[in-house]
């Protein structure tokens, strides 16, 4: 079969692939010797593995795909190879001659497949192809794995390697010279296009067939337009997104609603206008996949409800009075400078109006300086400025600093909590490891009702522990790994050593709702929390 | 100082070498060999034989140890019998609180293929709130469910065994097999397979399994999703995806927080590998209020929980994490506690025969607190034979006390009868603010609820209800209300005056609120307000009459029952509420403990003179520890170790004069540090000052 041949097979099932098929078809020509390695790369989503299936299915040729990403090692990734290799060429049942069908290394995997392809019978000894899919996302792979796989087809010769990658390959990353590659561009607009409308238009019911065929294309395009072409979308999310906008665009036609020139002949312009809150709206939230799909509107004239913010059955979980507490004081502890922690949470000085002075001057300027963050954090962000990490001013207010958040501080007052997300409203930006007696500390201090006597009932400690495990499980609360690295993170590790540091995990809003809940102001603890 | 003593003055027991940070290092005496593993003891398989022995021992006698066998035995056989019905009525609360999610979860894994979500994994997100546990039975009910239609099974995977992929990838595999197998299963099906040797973590074997088994639902189960590395989680779930065509995988997470905050901290390409739906399982509180009121309010009661106690079960549901197992299971402990420290709970067994209770047994009854309200009622009523009977004759005592036990009991049983009446009753209300049950029983038990506003707000509520409501309430009047003579006319007039309205409209009294009219008049540009009745039907006039009725009978009930239980003579046998046992055990405090052991050591310790327990001063007698940590306590956040060695050292010289041996003061010193580094109370301060030591754990925090 010629190339063109195969390429004009696959192409009806598989469009605007034809030069690649074309290329792979020669390539694999069963015929024609082939070359040692071949490299195919490409985004996901274009067709690659498909294609490359197609071509040597359609050839004949004998051949074994592996799927790298399902192999967990290094060595499972050879085992599976070599076994993939024996069922492929039918010699499954003869495993034990050939290693043991055990395979822990290239070096081995080099003789082992040589063996087995040279145990193939005369008439069946030809070309054999072996794909190594997404073998650039191999877990554990060590360093030399990809240019040793790339030898095996030197070192046998009727074997080809294909590897397929999904990033674009560095020049010379196998070591090796001349190996040919073919590249999977992404779609085009033009191709994208026709693609979705080579597949059949989704059925609308009451809608007629000749007004779809006329519209139809028009709003593909216009999608692409609005939707796919600026977050480059994959087909797959296109074909997606289409088949779910469809019902809803031409829903004014199925239901018979008069058009805005009068009578009830709507044409594309028309549904465009109607329907600009729907691509709005909807096709946004379309392009975000979401674990739970909201649920799509039975009928169009729900739409507008729909918009509506959503009742509160997704509403944040609530927590039992005491873990509130606790969760309450380490985010207090986690976002007021140390230093300042006499100032806010002693005892001593709460009643009286000096102190509380104090305290709402150190608020507001603590304030000033968060916003002072803010504005250098976004200088940061901003490609020409480096970025000087590791000396970030700690709470010294510098002239400057102050100067300068003076002269934004009243147009940027919501544009602090609006950034991160992570913090609150308006505090000092990160939340900061603290110790947990300083936790325990913040916690006697906040604690909205006090034990009558403190003698008789001491010790709340004891109970905070449990219900910080339960917090910590749910990653509210987290231990900060610090100088331990990511070795904290294993979720089976529960000690908790004195010295250990803890570090709030969630938003600022929440908390401060939780904690309202109970009785407690956050913000009138918080440094630059209220004003 | 021969090395015993020494070893005696440093506290050096065996057992402590396991963390000893200091010791004084002794070779091993030949022949004689400490540190010999003991002999493995031979395991005795616990026969049959045993058990009746070990049973019997599990109460120990009471009454200074006079308490007839019988009697242990009967606390212990109705402490069994009673907590193994409440035991039987908690799980058909927990089933039945589960049963809509299970269903519903049941038909999701049922309905749902890859196909239905897009090529993404079938996820159901299960919410659970504080209600931890209820997901674990939810877990076993859907694979109990799933294994004996022979449709699959539950795999659940806890954040503890994913520490990586290979492991969590080895305990998915193991415990799908385990799950059908059993554990040789699993072992034969690893060497029974043909062809080469698999690794344990190769999804092939699971692959090989499910076409085995012609498995439909394979479901894992993620209990902790939150706790879960979300790198590892991504990795796991891509994997997943990747065999999707060939295992039916059907995911299930369970979520403590919420599924928005769960979402945003996973990556983007780990979310869009999922779909499906969210569940929600009903919120503990709830559950918790539904098994109190079925263990209080059981028509066959015989012991009932104090007030004491019901606030502190109440507080801890409330405001701490905790399951509805753990709320049972400490109502169980409270149970527990009553038959076996209170002799008088074995009055609550079957067997009356008078020779179970004797001498002590009787005893104990006269001095009971109730006992003598009870004599010093008796007296003002006019009848001293009566005590004088009580005091010599036993037999009689014993009569009057079972007769008195019966009689208390109805008068418990009624109450919480009442209780559920008032209950039921204000549901009706269209306040926000509902009492629950167990509000209801906290006041009903203090012998408040009589008195108190909820009854008048009740009462109220019953005014205002239209006859449809009316006739609701009336079907679940309390057998002893409804069995009245009052009550009973009343209901038959009920029923003719319903016959006989002309159509089936509802019939309002004049409290009803649509019954009375607002008039307004405008008198010399001041508006008025006058609030008229609207002309009644004559039925309605009727129906009115019927409500005063029922609301004055009410009354006169709520009055009769609801007293004190603890004016009640012998409500000790069936009352129990000390709320010591349990809150010592169930929230203890080791924190304080230890620094009590720290800061005053003879607490704990029996000193040889008794000037030692009466000055609180540091001395050289207390333990090493103890004296460190006392001098720990004068410090500010650093510490220079080589001042407190000083300080230390002082303690010693000044008790001891020349005769102290620096050398093993300096031992005590390093064992002491040791010691409180393990307690976790001092840390090695910053790289700059090495010499110091800073301080990690503050007194009465």
């Amino acid at each position: 079969m010629q190339p063109v041949d195969v390429a004009r097979s696959l192409s009806a099932q598989w469009p605007c692939r034809e030069v690649q098929t074309q290329q792979l078809a020669t390539l694999f020509n069963p015929h024609l010797p082939s070359s040692p390695t071949l490299v195919v790369h490409g985004i996901s989503a274009t067709c690659k593995s498909t294609i490359i299936r197609g071509v040597l299915s359609t050839l004949e040729v004998p051949h074994a795909v592996v799927r790298s990403s399902e192999c967990i090692t290094g060595r499972h990734l050879l085992t599976k190879i070599l076994w993939n290799t024996l069922e492929a060429l039918g010699q499954k049942d003869e495993w034990e001659k050939f290693g043991k069908g055990r395979c822990e290394h290239v070096s081995s995997l080099a003789v082992l497949l040589e063996e087995c392809l040279a145990t193939r019978t005369p008439e069946k000894r030809g070309k054999f192809v072996l794909v190594l899919d997404e073998i650039d996302r191999q877990r554990e792979a060590p360093p030399t794995l990809l240019s040793a796989l790339a030898r095996l087809g030197e070192i046998i010769p009727s074997l080809c390697v294909v590897l397929v990658l999904s990033s674009t390959p560095r020049p010379m990353f196998l070591q090796n010279t001349a190996v040919p590659h073919i590249s999977f561009p992404p779609y085009t607009r033009k191709e994208a296009i026709d693609i979705l409308l080579a597949s059949p238009v989704p059925t609308v019911e009451g809608l007629p067939d000749e007004s779809s065929y006329h519209i139809y294309p028009h709003f593909v395009s216009t999608v692409y337009d609005t939707l796919i072409g600026p977050t480059v979308g994959s087909i797959p999310t296109f074909r997606a997104i289409c088949q779910r906008l469809w019902p809803q665009f031409v829903a004014p036609v199925v239901q018979g609603e008069s058009a805005p020139g009068g009578g009830t002949d709507w044409d594309f312009a028309r549904l465009v206008v109607k329907n600009r809150v729907l691509f709005r709206h909807q096709g946004e939230s379309a392009l975000v996949h979401r674990i739970v799909p909201e649920e799509s509107a039975a009928s169009s004239k729900t739409i507008r409800t729909q918009f509506a913010p959503k009742a509160a059955s997704s509403a944040l979980p609530h927590l039992p009075y005491f873990s509130t507490l606790i969760l309450t004081s380490a985010y207090l502890a986690s976002h007021t400078p140390q230093r300042l922690d006499t100032i806010f949470f002693s005892k001593f000085s709460s009643s009286s109006l000096s102190a509380r002075n104090k305290r709402a001057h150190h608020r507001r300027r603590l304030k000033v300086l968060s916003q002072a963050q803010a504005e250098e954090r976004q200088a940061a962000n901003d490609p020409s400025t480096p970025n000087k990490k590791g000396k970030r001013s700690k709470t010294r207010i510098t002239k400057s600093t102050l100067s300068s958040a003076f002269a934004t501080s009243s147009a940027t007052t919501s544009a602090t909590g609006g950034g991160g997300g992570i913090t609150g409203p308006s505090t000092i930006l990160t939340a900061r490891p603290f110790p947990l007696e300083r936790l325990l500390a913040v916690y006697h201090a906040v604690d909205p009702n006090p034990p009558a006597n403190p003698i008789h009932t001491p010790a709340v400690s004891d109970q905070i522990y449990a219900e910080l495990a339960t917090l910590r499980r749910l990653r509210l609360v987290v231990p900060a790994s610090g100088h331990h690295g990511g070795a904290s993170m294993g979720s089976g590790n529960t000690s908790a050593d004195a010295g250990e540091k803890w570090c709030v995990n969630v938003s600022g809003d929440w908390i401060g709702e939780l904690a309202k809940g109970i009785g407690v102001e956050v913000g009138e603890w918080l440094a630059g929390g209220l004003d | 100082m021969d090395p015993d003593g020494l070893e005696e003055a440093l506290d050096l027991s065996r057992d402590r070498s396991q963390y000893q940070g200091v010791y004084i290092y002794q070779p091993a005496k030949p022949g004689k060999s400490a540190n010999e593993p003991p002999k493995k003891r031979r395991k005795v398989s616990s026969t049959g034989a045993q058990d009746p022995k070990s049973d019997s021992q599990q109460f120990i006698p009471l009454l200074n140890g006079e308490e007839s066998a019988e009697g242990v035995q009967q606390r212990l056989n109705t402490y069994k019998q009673l907590w193994s019905e409440q035991e039987q009525k908690i799980q058909g609360i927990l089933e039945d609180v589960d049963a809509g999610v299970l269903t519903d979860v049941l038909s999701f894994v049922r309905e749902t293929s890859p196909q239905t979500c897009n090529g993404c994994i079938p996820t159901a997100l299960v919410t659970v709130g504080s209600n931890v546990s209820s997901l674990s039975r939810l877990l076993s009910r859907l694979n109990d469910h799933l294994t004996s239609s022979g449709e699959g099974g539950v795999v659940v995977l806890e954040s503890g065994d994913a520490t990586n992929l290979k492991n969590s990838l080895k305990n998915v595999i193991r415990a799908a097999v385990t799950n059908t197998e059993g554990n040789d299963g699993y072992q034969k099906f690893l060497t029974d397979r043909a062809g080469p040797r698999v690794l344990g973590y190769d999804l092939d074997l699971l692959n090989d399994y499910v076409q085995r088994k012609g498995t439909k639902k394979l479901v894992i189960a993620l209990r902790d999703s939150e706790a879960f590395d979300p790198a590892l989680l991504t990795d796991l779930l891509s994997l997943f995806q990747s065999w999707l065509d060939r295992i039916p995988f059907t995911i299930l997470l369970g979520i403590s927080t919420s599924v928005e905050l769960f979402e945003t901290r996973l990556p983007r390409s780990c979310v869009s590998l999922l779909q499906g739906k969210h569940f929600e399982v009903q919120d503990a509180g709830n559950c918790v209020d539904r098994i109190y009121e079925a263990l209080q309010t059981n028509p066959n009661g015989k012991l009932w929980i104090g007030r004491n106690i019901t606030s502190t079960l109440f507080e801890r549901a409330s405001d701490y994490f905790q399951t509805p197992e753990a709320f049972s299971r400490m109502v169980k402990y409270a149970c527990m506690s009553h038959f076996f420290a209170n002799p008088l709970s074995a009055l609550l067994g079957d067997s009356k025969r008078p020779e179970l209770f004797q001498g002590r047994f009787i005893e104990a009854i006269r001095n009971l607190p109730s006992f003598r309200m009870y004599c010093e009622d008796l007296v003002e009523a006019g009848s001293p034979m009566e005590v004088r009977n009580l005091l010599e004759n036993d037999r009689h005592l014993l009569e009057e006390v079972f007769n008195h036990l019966e009689i208390g009991q109805q008068r418990m049983r009624d109450i919480f009868q009442a209780v559920t009446l008032i209950h039921a009753c204000l549901q009706h209300t269209q306040g926000t603010k509902k009492s629950t049950v167990s509000d209801l029983s906290v006041r009903a038990l203090a012998g408040e609820l009589g008195e108190s506003q909820v009854v008048d707000d009740m009462l109220a509520t019953v005014r205002a209800m239209d006859s449809e409501k009316l006739e609701g309430v009336l079907a679940t009047l309390p057998a002893a209300l409804s069995n009245d003579s009052t009550l009973a006319e009343l209901k038959t007039d009920f029923g003719t005056l319903l016959e006989t309205r002309p159509d089936q409209e509802l019939l309002r009294s004049e409290y009803n609120i649509n019954s009375s009219v607002t008039k307004t008049t405008v008198v010399q540009q001041r508006i008025q307000l006058s609030k008229g009745k609207a002309n009644l039907s004559g039925q309605d006039l009727e129906y009115t009459k019927i409500i005063d009725r029922l609301v004055a009978a009410l009354q006169e009930y709520f009055t009769e029952i609801l007293i004190r239980p603890q004016e009640l003579f012998m409500h000790e046998a069936f009352l129990f509420d000390l709320r010591n046992p349990l809150k010592d055990n169930f929230a203890p405090r080791p924190r304080f403990a230890i620094e009590r052991a720290m800061g005053s050591p003879f607490d704990y310790l029996i000193s040889s003179s008794d000037a030692d327990q009466s000055q609180a001063k540091i001395s050289a007698k207390q333990p090493a520890a103890a004296i460190l940590y006392q001098l720990y306590l004068e410090s500010g956040a650093l510490v220079n170790v080589h001042d407190l060695w000083q300080a230390f050292l002082a303690i010693f010289e000044s008790e001891e004069g020349n005769k102290c041996d620096e050398r093993i003061v300096m031992a005590l010193f390093y064992g002491a540090l040791s010691d409180l580094k393990m307690f976790g109370m001092v840390k090695n301060a910053s790289r700059k000052k090495a010499d110091h030591l800073a301080k990690s754990a503050w007194l009465g925090l």
